[in-house]
């Protein structure tokens, strides 16, 4: 194991690294405590450390849990964070090239390994690696090419001869915990997956542990990120992390001591430790409350924008209408994620509107606004499509009669297309509040998965899902948006008769 | 009405020089509108089978004819002369144009509909009463027939104080007593604030009730029509 760091050394070997490499962020008043982007892996352990170190003294931690390697290049991006722990060398390594972390601050954290499992019930399960080619089985669940887990899996199939074989049957998982879900409901015959993520599932047994040498050990790698504030205080985490306490914490569940891993050996894991506690960082609750507020200022946000949108393209024409139509229904088509991708190539802290908003104390990546504006922007196309379906219906010679009666455009407007088209507009609302509540792929890109500040139901769920004890959690909130979607179909189909029963006052005489 | 007429002529007399000048042409798709129109009376009517042009002529001499081209001009005023830019916006034109099809704000209550250019309460409420529908003035549009809107459209016009009544098919949904009596107010309105009206219809009997002069309107054309009153 390594040896644990004194803050008092580690302030004298990384003087505040953050004023040489601090670009352009704004001063921020200090926050109350650290934030950590950890590998999901870790999202069971983590805050029963941070509990330890709290009790020690330390100030209060958030964490921030995703695969690492989306959490690397959000760290790139500037999210918020003080301290990175990556399941792997290899995506601290590429944030150091890149100078998102502080290369003087990487240390080992602690250790993990790869094990083969199975859906409770297999029959005659492989007894090592290399016999998985053997076994005839149809798919195999390996997590994310990029993922940590998912790249060690790789290695060691290859160290064993089998990958090619292989190849045709292996299913890719985004991360460990739903890799092990699919090996869990036997969507797969089989899956490598984490011992500690394995040993907290009851539906699936462990076939075997991988050994040996020739691929690398899975370790957990923790850095202090660049832009902190508060480089001593994150250090002395890390430090921590990697002492005696957090040792034993992590051992509990099943983790290995940093340092170098001792050569694997294919130790039989016991059912009892499957027993054992564990926390899940999400608060349903705060999921629900963020979900509500997002979709709302979404709404709010949107409102005048989408009602002058859908009435120039009903009302108007000009040169290039066409195209904005185009451009405004894009979200509806693009994916989701892409979306969310073009709003953080715009507005991260890295592009110069981005910096520009940042300065002025609104940065959008990783926080609330950036989850209402990936909310809004994917909400929008619905939002105008109502509103100009609404504008079309509204005979417009009723604002002809208006004129002639000597009120102008723009009182015209408020006094008769506005009121006539209130029902629509409504019901685009509505929509788009329905949209926002769905809102994942989005947000999560451009706004991150941030207990407490961006993960929303749709957010939580997806992490739940990655969490082993999150079933209660899980249930709740696929209740609470279940319930929400509905209330807001409900909403929507009413105001689509008012608005057809308000038509029909002229039309249907 | 022989001797109404002859009150009108009078009235029409005075106003002479402050008359009605209309050189428009409005290209559309279904007709091809092209009228060199001088009314020498005060209250015309323009006859003619649908689709002739006769609700695009109203609607080119109301201001809501964007393709309007020519020139017009009411009572020494010019309201459009496309030669030197001038289009004077429709709610500028102060005209009380009465839609064949009504066109009541199905989100206003009759009442409000009535007041809507911004009419008092005195003046609604008896404009109501000559128009019948004192009983009916806090109903929305929709729980009217299509006579009553008709009358609502009608009032909602002449309570904006116009300087010109533009009536197209205004009595089409009334039954004929109560087109004489209608039809008279209006007559008596029109005398009353020295009103013109142009009024298109392609019933005889609907000009006969109003108008002093007569002209027919056939495939964007208009002529005078010997059977002038």
């Amino acid at each position: 194991m390594a040896q644990p760091l004194s803050a008092a050394t580690v302030r004298e070997t990384a003087p505040s690294v953050h004023v040489a490499l601090g670009t352009g962020q704004t001063p921020e008043e200090p926050t109350a405590g650290l934030v950590v982007l950890a590998a999901s892996s870790l999202q069971d352990v983590l805050p029963a450390v941070a509990r330890a170190w709290n009790a020690s003294g330390g100030v209060p931690v958030r964490f921030g849990f995703d695969a690492t390697s989306r959490l690397a290049p959000q760290i790139l991006r500037g999210a918020p964070a003080d301290v990175f722990i990556s399941a792997d060398d290899e995506w601290i390594r590429w944030l150091e090239e890149r100078g998102g972390v502080d290369g003087a601050s990487i240390r080992p954290v602690a250790t993990n390994q790869l094990v083969f499992v199975v859906p409770n019930g297999s029959s005659d399960p492989p007894r090592d690696a290399r016999s998985i080619g053997d076994a005839g089985f149809a798919r195999i669940a390996l997590a994310g090419e990029n993922v940590p887990a998912g790249r060690y899996a790789r290695a060691a199939l290859e160290s064993a001869g089998v990958w090619t074989t292989l190849v045709p049957t292996v299913i890719r998982g985004g991360s460990v915990r739903g890799t092990l879900e699919w090996v869990a409901r036997a969507e797969a015959d089989g899956g490598v997956v984490y011992r500690t993520d394995a040993l907290t599932e009851s539906r699936v047994s462990l076939a075997f542990a991988f050994e040996g040498e020739g691929f690398p050990a899975p370790a957990y790698t923790g850095a202090v990120t660049s832009r902190t504030e508060q480089p001593e205080t994150a250090e002395a985490f890390l430090a921590f992390m990697s002492g005696t306490e957090a040792a034993t914490l992590l051992a509990a569940s099943g983790f290995g001591p940093a340092g170098p891993p001792a050569t694997q050996r294919s130790t039989p894991l016991s059912d009892s430790s499957l027993a054992r506690a564990s926390s899940v960082s999400v608060n349903p609750w705060s999921a629900v409350r963020l979900s509500l507020i997002v979709a709302l200022s979404a709404v709010l946000l949107g409102l005048v924008p989408a009602v002058a949108t859908g009435w120039i393209l009903a009302r108007r024409d000009f040169f290039g209408k066409s195209f904005v139509s185009m451009i405004v229904m894009t979200p509806l088509v693009v994916p989701p994620v892409v979306t969310g991708f073009l709003l953080l190539s715009v507005l991260g802290r890295e592009s110069a509107l981005g910096g520009v908003l940042s300065a002025m104390g609104l940065p959008i990546p990783f926080t609330l606004l950036g989850a209402t504006l990936a909310a809004l922007v994917v909400g929008f196309p619905l939002y105008v499509m109502a509103i100009r379906a609404v504008f079309d219906t509204v005979d417009r010679r009723f604002e002809e009669v208006s004129w002639t009666l000597g009120v102008p455009k723009a009182r015209t407007f408020r006094r008769i297309s506005l009121p006539l088209a209130l029902p629509g507009i409504a019901a685009g609302a509505v929509l788009a509040f329905a949209r926002s509540l769905g809102e994942f792929g989005a947000t999560v890109v451009l706004a991150g998965n941030m207990e407490g500040e961006t993960r929303t139901i749709a957010l939580a769920v997806y992490s739940l899902l990655e969490s082993p004890t999150g079933r209660g959690a899980t249930w709740l909130l696929v209740i609470a948006s279940v319930i929400l979607s509905l209330a807001a179909l409900l909403g929507f189909e009413g105001l689509s008769r008012w608005q057809r029963r308000r038509m029909e006052d002229h039309h249907g005489r | 009405m022989d001797v109404e007429a002859m009150d009108a002529r009078a009235t029409t007399g005075a106003s002479e020089g402050v008359g009605l000048h209309v050189q428009v042409r409005v290209p559309l798709d279904a007709i091809d509108l092209d009228v060199d129109w001088r009314p020498e009376r005060h209250r015309v009517a323009i006859l003619g089978p649908s689709g002739s042009g006769k609700s695009t002529l109203l609607r080119a001499l109301a201001g809501l004819e964007p393709h309007a081209v020519g020139r017009v001009s009411f009572g020494g005023e010019v309201w459009l002369d496309s030669d030197s830019g001038i289009s004077k916006p429709a709610w500028e034109r102060n005209v009380g144009w009465v839609p064949q099809d009504a066109l009541l704000f199905p989100h206003l209550s009759l009442r409000e509909n009535l007041a809507y250019a911004g009419a008092g309460s005195a003046d609604v409420e008896s404009m109501a009463e000559s128009l019948f529908l004192t009983d009916l003035l806090d109903r929305r549009p929709r729980f009217l027939s299509g006579g009553e809107r008709q009358r609502v459209a009608l009032g909602r016009a002449l309570l904006s104080n116009p300087q010109l009544l533009l009536l197209d098919e205004p009595f089409s949904a009334l039954d004929r007593p109560l087109r004489s009596e209608i039809a008279a107010m209006v007559r008596a309105f029109a005398q009353k604030n020295g009103t013109p009206i142009v009024l298109v219809s392609h019933d005889e009997h609907d000009a006969q009730l109003v108008a002093e002069e007569r002209w027919v309107l056939v495939r964007g054309r208009l002529t005078a029509d010997g059977a002038s009153a």
